[in-house]
This record gives structure tokens, sequence and C-alpha cells, in this order.
């Protein structure tokens, strides 16, 4: 890329090489290349940084005492620092959306959801790679067709559903459908994984007598870890955000998902104070933050994998 | 490939049980909470079904010829398709710059991706209340900072004319670092001596970004489109949290029309189900075009 805004007429640079010698020029030219990669990153890094102000301008203003959230001009330095909204919004019992309880509902929902999608898409994923078997081109193309059904479609029947089977307000209620809408996915990404794993080790263990699970389960999935912490990650993050199921699904502020809980703490807080708002904000945000700080590459190749075939 | 069905040793064809065994569990899921609600939603959307009703009754198709009269159901459909028009350009060419810039070896670019990629992990809810606040008219750092430079400047949120754009600049900030990833995987199949020929035949950056990244990245466009159709077709979130679909009706989506005939005011399940699949058919006749639009093989 960097050598097109470079014009070099083939004849030039042929006895330019000649006459010089290939190491001759090259030393030059890296260092002005290296200074060129340096200049990109400073524009990029000042790009970033303006990108981000936002979540800057968030996580200054959920430590600011509370009359200088509303200050202006803008102040970018928050002093005196205080924790008191994220201690309001933690264990404040005289509000109706506590954040606490959110916190942990939320983390049951996605540990819950991703521990299904796993298991289910795995499962699924494996056969579709190795076997062949009467109806295994149709369910895969009903899989894959599904991700074109937006998920809205299957909204109001999928509430009478769940109504009907008595999980309104429950874990499964949030757990269960949540993994459905991931599973199509989770088997598509799986399947390409596990076709572009070598058959010979499974040919192997099978004349060593291993039958169709424990192949599934001691060489299959023990190579497939890349493909699984992708697919963890793009679940969990699907059920932690998510807001429009948790919204309808539930009708207890005991059983508020984050999403849910904040949205109602807006308006709990919203004329008096944005502390606690923004304190919520920066508390949903943690765990997906952590994780992305340790696995930014392996959300990147989810979400390339993800795109690489639609 | 491994051929395991026919393994019995006693030579007759038998369909093994072993396939359908390891798929059960998928196919439950799948069967009842997506292939049940979708068919029962198409049977709904014919019914007068509502909350707490027991029986449905078959009303044929005067659920979706009340929505043709139904000016909110109208505007809500025109104020979607707005909004689907006004984001597209800037989430499929601000992206695209922001890869083309990356897309090469420069220091610290996975921390740079990271850092235009970070929003994408936030959700709608923290997305829509940091930029309610932002968009502030009295307290909002995004008015004050626009009114120190000289612009004129009224509240983003509160005028019937500017409320959808607030609600696209929410969007684009938000899906902004997703599309990024994507494109830059894209960028990255692009063969390196096609650009190194290109310099050689005499052609600058401007010239081998049009003849050479575009049409190779049309794959890419096409993933890109559908999925920026399918989802801005159901935006809701932003709108519930920054707007409520006002001011007045203008930011009022189909998702938000249908939340409230649904869950918040009439509870009509029927007509609900009905403004789906008005939603679904406008969503796959958007996506048809576009497979017939971008299709086509890249040939490197």
């Amino acid at each position: 890329m960097r050598n097109t805004d470079r014009t070099f007429s083939p004849r030039r640079s042929a006895t330019r090489t000649f006459a010089r010698g290939d190491s001759a020029e090259g030393r030059p030219r890296g260092v002005s290349l290296r200074l060129r990669r340096w200049i990109v990153t400073l524009v990029m890094m000042a790009a970033a940084v303006f990108w981000l102000l936002p979540v800057i301008w968030v996580v200054i203003n959920s430590v600011k005492l509370t009359p200088d959230i509303i200050r202006l001009p803008p102040e970018w330095i928050p002093w005196p620092i205080t924790a008191e909204h994220y201690w309001q919004v933690l264990f404040s019992a005289y509000r109706s959306a506590r954040i606490g309880r959110a916190f942990v509902n939320s983390g049951i929902v996605a540990v819950g959801s991703v521990a299904l999608v796993m298991l289910t898409s795995a499962m699924a994923a494996y056969p579709l790679a190795r076997m062949r078997f009467p109806g295994r081109n149709l369910i895969f193309a009903l899989l894959v067709g599904s991700l074109m059904v937006p998920n809205v479609v299957t909204l109001v029947p999928q509430y009478m559903l769940v109504q009907r089977l008595g999980w309104l307000s429950t874990f499964q209620g949030l757990i269960v459908p949540e993994a459905a809408t991931v599973l199509a996915f989770g088997v598509f990404l799986l399947r390409q994984f596990f076709l572009g794993i070598p058959t010979e080790l499974e040919d192997a263990a099978r004349i060593d007598g291993a039958n169709a699970w424990q192949i599934f389960s001691r060489v299959i999935l023990p190579l497939s870890h890349p493909a699984f912490a992708a697919l963890a990650i793009f679940a969990f993050r699907s059920a932690w955000n998510d807001f429009l199921w948790p919204l309808i699904a539930v009708n207890k502020a005991s059983m508020f998902t984050l999403p849910v809980a904040l949205a109602f703490l807006r308006g709990a807080y919203m004329n008096e104070s944005y502390g606690p708002i923004m304190a919520g904000a920066v508390l949903s945000a943690l765990p997906l933050l952590i994780v992305f700080l340790f696995a930014n590459r392996r959300i990147v190749e989810g979400v390339q994998l993800s795109g690489l075939k639609g | 490939m491994s051929l395991r069905t026919g393994r019995r040793r006693n030579g007759r064809r038998r369909v093994s049980p072993t396939p359908y065994l390891f798929l059960l569990p998928a196919l439950v899921l799948f069967l009842v909470f997506r292939v049940y609600p979708l068919v029962n939603g198409l049977w709904l959307s014919f019914t007068s079904a509502r909350l707490g009703r027991t029986q449905h009754t078959f009303v044929g198709l005067s659920n979706y010829e009340r929505l043709l009269s139904d000016d909110r159901f109208l505007l809500s459909l025109v104020n979607t398709a707005y909004y689907t028009a006004a984001s597209t350009l800037p989430i499929l060419a601000l992206p695209l710059l922001l890869a083309v810039a990356l897309n090469r070896e420069v220091p610290l670019k996975a921390l740079l991706r990271g850092a235009f990629f970070f929003p994408f992990t936030l959700s709608v809810v923290t997305v829509g209340l940091t930029w309610l606040w932002l968009l502030d008219p009295l307290v909002g750092p995004f008015n004050y900072y626009l009114k120190r430079i000289g612009l004129p400047v009224g509240s983003l949120l509160a005028e019937p004319g500017s409320a959808m754009w607030g609600i696209v600049l929410t969007s684009v900030w938000w899906v902004t670092g997703y599309y990024l990833v994507i494109y830059l995987a894209g960028l990255q199949e692009i063969p390196r001596h096609l650009y190194e020929a290109a310099a050689i035949d005499g052609a600058n950056a401007l010239r081998s970004f049009w003849s050479i990244t575009v049409p190779l990245l049309r794959p890419v466009f096409l993933f890109v489109f559908v999925i920026h159709i399918i989802g801005s077709f159901q935006i809701f979130g932003q709108v519930f949290i920054m707007t409520q679909g006002g001011p007045g009706d203008a930011t009022r989506t189909v998702v938000q029309h249908l939340y409230e005939t649904a869950f918040q005011n009439l509870f009509a399940f029927g007509s609900a189900s009905a403004m789906a699949w008005v939603l679904f058919a406008v969503i796959l006749v958007f996506s048809a075009i576009q497979f017939r639009i971008l299709r086509g093989h890249a040939e490197y």
C-alpha cells in the first residue's frame, strides 16, 4: 500500500539498483519509512483519543462531586474525586433500580448462555463437519438461513412461549432464548473451524478403537480452543449487552439485567444527577473491558471469522 | 471427510443414529426457540391475539389492512428507512477510511484498532445514555464546544428535524469499530503485489484505492451492507433511551412502535406480529437488491 504514493518508473528504479546496489538504497529509505509509519500512528492515535472522548468523559464524571458534574465549561480533570456514586448504585437500598443485583443477574445470564451455546453448538458442529447422513445439508442450510431472520420477527411469539412455560422473570427465561439466538452462528463458526482440523488424528484414534464421542471430546475439542474463545466472547457480549429481550421478559426489579437496570436508573436519577448513571455505565462496561484487554486479538478474530463468510 | 454411516459389520446399509444424537440438543433448542416462534409469529399475524386472551380468532388479513391505514406505523416505517439511509454512507465510508489508514505495518496497530473497536463492546443503553448527556443542550459538552467555535446550535435531539441525526451520530460511534475490523480483514486478503504492480505502472494512492481496493472489497461491502440493513431496520435501543420516539413522532421507528403496541399500550400481539412480518419483508427485499447489485466474484 505505501509503495503506491511514490511513483517509480521501472526503468529508473532499475538503473538505480544497478548504479548503487540494493544495500546502499535500502538504508535511507528504511529510515524515512519508519518515520512515516510513526506519523501515521501519531495521527491515528489522536483520532483514537478523539473517538474515545465520550468514554473518557463518562469515566471522569463518574468520580466527580455532584455539583461539579454539570459545571460549564466542562472540567476534564476531576478534582476532588469521590466514590459516592459507585457506592450509591451498588448498595443504596431506597432506589428501585440497583446495579449490584443487576450485575450478578447479568453475570448468571451471560455465563449460562455461553455454556449452553458452547455445548449445543459444538456437539452440532461436529457431525455437520465430519459425518455424512441424510438431512445434513438441510439442517445446515436451515441454521445458516436463520441468521438472516431479524430477531424482532420472533420477539412476540417468543414472549408468548416463555410466558406459557412460566419462565417470565426467571434465569432460564433469559438464558435459553439468548442462547438460541446465538446458536446458529456458533454452529457455523465451529463447523468452519472443525473442517480445518486434519482428519489423520481422528483416523488414528478410530484405529485405536475410540468411538465418536471419544473422538469428539478427546481429539476435536482440545484442538479447538481458539474457536471456542472467539465464540465464548461473542456469546458473552451478546447476552451481557442485550436489551430488548430482558426488557420485555422481566417484570421484577430483582431480576433486571444491567442494561435494563441502567435504563431504569436513568428514570430514577436523571433529574438530579448524572453521577450514579455514569457510575452504573462504567460498572456495566467493566467485564467486557477486562476480557477485551486480555483477548483483544481473539475478539477481532471472532468478528473477522464471522465476517469472512456471511 | 470420513464416511462412517455404513460402518455396521453385517453390511446392511443402515443410518447410524450417532450424528443425530450429537445434533439433538441444538436441534431442540433451535426448533423450539427459533423455528416455532417464527412460524407461530406468522400465524399470530393473522389472528386477534392479545395479552391474556387464550383463544386467538383467525381474522385473515385485517391486521395487515389496518397497518396500511395506521399513519403512525407508516410514519415509523418512513423514519426507519430515513435512519437507514442516513446512516449508510457514514457507516460504509468512515470505517473504511480508518481501515485503509491502519492497513499497514504501523506501530501500535493492535492498540489503535482496539481503541476504535471499544465502543462496540458497550451495551446500547450505556451508549445511549452517554450520548444523551453529551448532546444535552444545557449541560452537555457537545453543544458547549460547538457554541465556543461559533457554530449555531440548537438542541439536536429536541428538534424534530435533527433528532434522527442525533441517533445516527450515536449509532455511527457505536458500530464503526466493528465494521473497521471487518474491513481490515478484507483488506488483508488483497494481495500486496497488485498495489506494487499498480505503483510500477504509475498509479498514485487514490487511483489504486479506486481501481484495486474498492473493486476487490466487493464481497466485504456486500457483507457490511446486509448486516447494516438488517441491524438498522431493527433500531430500537438508541431511540428508546434517547428520545422515546419523539419529539412528536420524529424518531419513532418500527421496533419502537412494535414494542409499544405489544408490550406497553395495547398488548396487541396479532397486530405487532403483522408489523414484524412487514419489517421482515422490507429487510428481505433490501437484502435481495443488494445481493443483485453487489454479487460477483472477486478475482485476484
